[in-house]
């Protein structure tokens, strides 16, 4: 990170420009380095006729401390990294594993899009090969991507986000820190969010590179379908965003560690199964507003141009309905956040 | 206090009931228990009320044979002047030229005029039904072959032949004479199409699939798990009571809850369609049967996947990873049989063999649903000669929730089969979670 | 096969018949091992009636025994036996069990009356016997006034008290209660200590662990020593104790003037030897601890000494462990 790591001085000063380095974090917190000498010694006043017993030691720390944002970084970085490696966050083992499949499963197209390059069947290109409704597939598509993949690794990694560390007292750990509430709600939903982010987008942009790479694709390609990317990107936000800030309010609000999962995945699933009967049995499609996949797809229709499955509203009705959503489930987190009593349960 | 000899069943039931007055108390002080349940109700309700709205709504009615339009503005719709025997794209040919000439007839007159006669029964062989109400086939100068396209010998009749197909299925096909029963009236069609779809469908996709999977996987998972984590599951495990047994009446007290839940909400689904349904009768008592059915499957459901999800929280603190793609799995298996019921792969399932008794109990109350949906999809053939879609309103959804009960058997014994399959899988999930709690260390 | 909704008839709450004359608890070379690591190792115990503690540090394998016991773990080799019979493979001794486990956590949505009559049903118990049982045993621990509260507005000495009940609600005849003092206050520690002397009273057998020697002490005189998953000691508190009067004590005194002080003391017959760890603390060697402890005050209040602590170090279980597991020589 700096490359003046080595030479911390000995009374360092914790001033914004100092090194982020594990060393000074601990001064920080502990002022592990400084001695006793310097202790201000507050006695108390007037001593009582049946003895005084005590006798106040205070010592006032008078060291800086780091920026929010370097604190802050910290939280997202043993979030993030807890994912690949041991001494960071626990993720579950069976939780990476399915990260891992769904990452795998994600490729599919990926190497649909290569083994065609190779071949040179156009044929199966054109079934594969990046278009727009194969990059909207691979946001949005409904089986398996939105049923197995993307809101069930939502639900595992919303799962015990924040219910496990007031399951486990981890939260009063947090909490005896320089380190505000929403900063902590903060980080936690960036790196669930980035998490999911890992596996959409990155499987995503490996697809576009994919085309570029095996098709031979030239500036005036990509050029042409870049905007239908960003598009595609921008939706895949939307749909991380929408499952974080929804999978998120509901581990706030449970104390289990298994029901902000099961129940996010009810709400995908159960309001598509709702909006689906209705729409097929009495052609109604305004079900369609309560369920988050639902309005994710139209919107994503919509911007990155495919051809539009739900024709009796307009898109920004799904806008709107997925910004009203987004409103309430960070409006629970944040309420339920705040008054979090922070104990052991 | 009287003497009444103490069994050891006695002293068994003096346990169980012990165990299940304990777990609903238990689930009664959780706060997700009535969130859970609200939910379920509140989703289930909204739906009824739409189903109410479409069924107090006016079907628009279609000019199903087109012959309400009047194509060479003259004045005269084009079914009036094949019945007077001018010629409807001529607009010099008309009955205003007749001596003494004739009245146009209101457009309204050409929609909806020949609706379904038919009178049928299911079995093998050609039968002839259908009545021509409007006349453009009996009473129209046509000749008699004309009138008879279908060649049965009987002019302006529908032939509705059953045939058997190698596969053992019956199925139903529909020719009829050009003019007969052409225009059918969509509003009566598809009103009941829709409500038949809708019973099928909220029972199957509604109560079997969510409440049938999510009540399990919200309530049944921590049974035992639970208790094994905060460790109050030493307390009962200090009594004289086979471990087995702990974990059938915790799964009893579970079904103390989900059982009346799911009956509840099937009498006020039986209630909601039974009034609000299409048909002239007051309350659709014959639907009732089907609601039977469906809340009984939903039980059913329940049981088995209350059974696997309580073994599969047994097996692994993380059971619940293996519920969640096995609930996607079963959702699955239920648009599978409704595509494909005869599909091996149902027979893995516990939902398929649940939809089994619904599909049976369907063709058992309604044995002409087939016919229906055939009539529905026929839609009046286009009158004479038109070429377009003729399918009515609600026999697409129908025919895609409806399907046979597969395995080429009887309603009856599908009913049959398919409940004693659910109780064996329930009473191996049983066996299986019973013997991984038996040989579980306990800390 | 009628529900027996009323619930009607005479309890049979002895249906199950033990091998005459077996042993309430029988060991026989019973270890217990997670992959390498031994929590008990070749154990062999028979008890059968009055009141036993088992005493050990923190991980010396009490809680695993009891799990043993209780067929909660099953022996690595071994055989366990309560009354008879395996209680890994059969639940039916549990019908003259009582079981007090150390878990804190409690249904807090029950109130102590329902939690006890709930858990008596399960030994088969109509629902009227097992309120009235229930009441009884509230009453022996002296819980009656609170019997409808809340367990979750309990103290831990209340919990503590009614899991105890939950466990005599069957009149057992071997109570088994892990760590039941543990984290209460004075008064609850005495009416729990009250309570299981007044168990052995009555002839059953019970079985009490803790890791604080004079808990144990208060309560019985047989005590079984736990020491890393072995059977360390066995037998009568006393005969143990005398063979501890025989080792070294050390008394440490925290004084303004060590010297002086040992000056006094050097006097005492007892007393064979003085060290001054700092300049502070004065700590004395003798074989005889009571005789020091008699003449001690004395000392001190006639030359007017200051005195901030004075502190056994070595009366304690760890003390005791190191002097038996040394061999026991001097």
């Amino acid at each position: 990170m700096n490359d003046e790591e080595t030479s911390i001085p000995q009374s360092v000063e914790f001033a914004a420009e100092a090194p982020v380095t594990g060393k000074v974090r601990l001064e920080a917190a502990w002022g592990s380095t400084e001695g006793d000498e310097d202790l201000t010694e507050t006695t108390s006043q007037e001593p009582k006729a049946d003895g005084h017993i005590f006798k106040q030691q205070y010592k006032p720390w008078n060291g800086e401390l780091n920026p929010r944002w370097m604190r802050n970084w910290a939280i997202l970085r043993h979030h993030l990294l807890g994912v690949f490696k041991k001494g960071h966050r626990p993720w579950g083992v069976p939780i990476r594993l399915y990260l891992l499949v769904v990452f795998v499963a994600s490729l599919s197209d990926v190497g649909m899009t290569l083994v065609s390059g190779l071949i040179g069947d156009s044929g199966l290109h054109s079934v594969w090969g990046v278009s727009r409704d194969n990059l909207y597939a691979h946001v949005l598509g409904f089986f398996p991507r939105n049923m197995l993949y993307y809101p069930v690794v939502a639900a595992l990694l919303v799962g015990g986000v924040i219910s496990e560390d007031r399951q486990h007292g981890t939260s009063a750990l947090y909490f005896s820190r320089p380190i505000t509430r929403f900063d902590y709600v903060g980080m936690k939903f960036i790196s669930v969010a980035m998490i999911q982010g890992l596996l959409i987008l990155v499987t995503l942009a490996l697809y576009y590179f994919a085309e570029i790479a095996t098709m031979g694709r030239g500036w005036a390609w990509i050029i042409d379908t870049f905007p239908m990317f960003l598009a595609t990107v921008f939706s895949a936000l939307l749909l991380i965003f929408t499952y974080t800030s929804i999978g998120l309010s509901l581990s706030s609000v449970s104390k289990g560690k298994f029901f902000p999962g099961i129940a996010l995945l009810s709400i995908i699933l159960g309001t598509k199964v709702l909006a689906f009967i209705v729409s097929n049995l009495f052609d109604r499609e305004i079900l369609y507003l309560l369920s988050p996949y639902d309005c994710l797809a139209h919107v994503g229709q919509a911007i990155i141009g495919t051809q539009p499955t739900y024709d009796q509203y307009s898109w920004t009705w799904s806008l709107a309905s997925l910004v009203a959503m987004n409103g309430i489930a960070l409006y629970v987190l944040s309420t339920r956040v705040s008054s979090m009593e922070v104990t052991r349960e | 206090m009287s003497t009444k000899p103490d069994s050891i069943y006695r002293s068994l039931d003096r346990k169980a009931s012990a165990i299940i007055e304990f777990t609903l108390r238990q689930y009664r002080t959780k706060k997700s228990t009535w969130v859970v349940l609200g939910v379920g109700f509140t989703a289930l309700s909204l739906i009824f009320l739409i189903y109410i709205d479409v069924m107090a709504s006016e079907f628009e009615s279609i000019d199903n044979d087109g012959d309400s339009t009047d194509y060479d503005n003259d004045g005269y719709p084009r079914g009036q002047e094949i019945r007077l025997g001018t010629d409807p794209w001529d607009g010099e040919s008309h009955p205003g030229l007749f001596d003494p000439p004739i009245e146009p007839d209101p457009k309204s007159m050409y929609i909806n005029e020949d609706g379904f006669d038919w009178d049928v029964a299911v079995r093998i062989g050609e039968q002839s039904t259908g009545y021509d109400d409007d006349g453009d086939c009996m009473d129209s100068n046509k000749t008699a072959s004309q009138k008879d396209t279908n060649d049965n010998g009987i002019p302006c009749d529908i032939i509705v032949e059953y045939y058997r197909m190698s596969d053992g299925e019956l199925y139903v096909n529909i020719e009829a004479d050009s003019g007969v029963d052409e225009d059918p009236d969509e509003d009566a069609y598809s009103r009941e199409a829709i409500h038949l779809a809708f019973v099928l469908s909220i029972g199957k996709l509604g109560f079997v699939l969510l409440l049938g999977i999510f009540l399990p996987l919200f309530m049944a998972t921590g049974l035992i798990r639970d208790e094994m984590n905060s460790g109050t599951m030493h307390f009962m495990l200090a009594k004289p009571i086979a471990r087995s047994e702990v974990f059938l009446y915790r799964t009893l007290g579970y079904l103390g809850i989900v059982w009346p839940y799911v009956i509840v909400l099937g009498i006020l689904g039986a209630v909601v369609s039974g009034f609000a349904g299409s048909g002239d009768s007051f309350f659709r008592f014959a639907d009732l049967g089907v609601w039977l059915a469906i809340i009984f499957a939903t039980m059913m459901a329940t049981l088995v996947y209350g059974m696997l999800f309580n073994a599969l929280g047994v097996l692994w603190k993380y059971g619940i990873i293996l519920a969640i793609p096995f609930a996607a799995w079963e959702l699955g298996m239920a648009l599978l049989s409704m595509g494909a019921p005869d599909a091996t792969l149902l027979r893995f399932s516990i939902i398929g063999w649940a939809l089994m008794i619904i599909d049976a109990a369907a063709m058992l109350v309604w044995p002409n649903l087939d016919l229906f949906i055939v009539m529905g999809n026929w839609g009046g053939g286009g009158g004479s000669n038109w070429n377009f879609d003729t399918s009515l309103e609600g026999s697409g959804p129908l025919g895609f929730f409806s399907s046979k009960p597969g395995l080429g058997l009887s309603a009856f014994t599908a009913m049959i089969v398919s409940t004693l399959v659910l109780l064996f899988q329930a009473a191996i999930f049983w066996f299986i979670g019973g013997a991984l709690f038996k040989s579980k260390e306990i800390q | 096969m009628i529900p027996d909704f009323d619930q009607q008839g005479k309890a049979q709450t002895k249906e199950w018949v033990p091998e005459v004359s077996a042993p309430a608890i029988l060991l026989e070379n019973v270890s217990k091992s997670y992959g390498r690591i031994f929590a008990l190792s070749n154990i062999t115990l028979a008890l059968n009636g009055g009141v036993t503690g088992v005493l050990g540090m923190n991980g010396a394998g009490k809680s695993t025994l009891f799990n043993l016991l209780m067929g909660k773990l099953k022996v690595s080799q071994g055989s366990v036996k309560l009354f008879g019979t395996d209680p890994w493979k059969n639940p039916a001794p549990y019908a003259r069990v009582g079981f007090v486990p150390e878990h804190e956590k409690m249904y807090d949505w029950m109130t102590g009356h329902e939690f006890v009559s709930t858990f008596a049903r399960l030994n088969g118990l109509t629902r009227d016997e097992a309120k009235s049982e229930a009441n009884r045993v509230l009453e022996f621990v002296s819980l009656s006034d609170v019997a409808h509260k809340k367990i979750g507005q309990y103290s831990k000495g209340m919990r503590q008290r009614v899991k105890i009940a939950h466990a005599l609600v069957n009149d057992p005849e071997l109570i088994i209660l892990d760590e039941p003092l543990q984290g209460c206050d004075p008064l609850a520690r005495t009416t729990i200590m009250n309570v299981i002397r007044e168990l052995g009273r009555m002839g059953r057998t019970v079985l009490v662990s803790s890791h604080i020697l004079q808990e144990i002490e208060r309560i019985t005189e047989q005590i079984i020593i736990l020491h890393q998953g072995r059977l360390l000691a066995l037998g009568n508190l006393h005969s143990i104790r005398e063979r501890l009067d025989k080792i070294p004590h050390r008394i440490s005194i925290q004084t303004e003037d060590p010297k002086a002080l040992a000056k006094d003391v050097i006097d005492i017959d007892e007393v064979f030897g003085i060290s001054f760890p700092d300049g502070e603390n004065l700590s004395i060697q003798t074989h005889n601890l009571g005789a020091i402890h008699s003449r001690l005050p004395q000392i001190i209040v006639e030359n007017n000494h200051k005195v901030k602590t004075i502190d056994n170090p070595d009366d304690d279980l760890a003390s005791i462990l190191g002097y038996l597991t040394s061999g026991g020589g001097i």
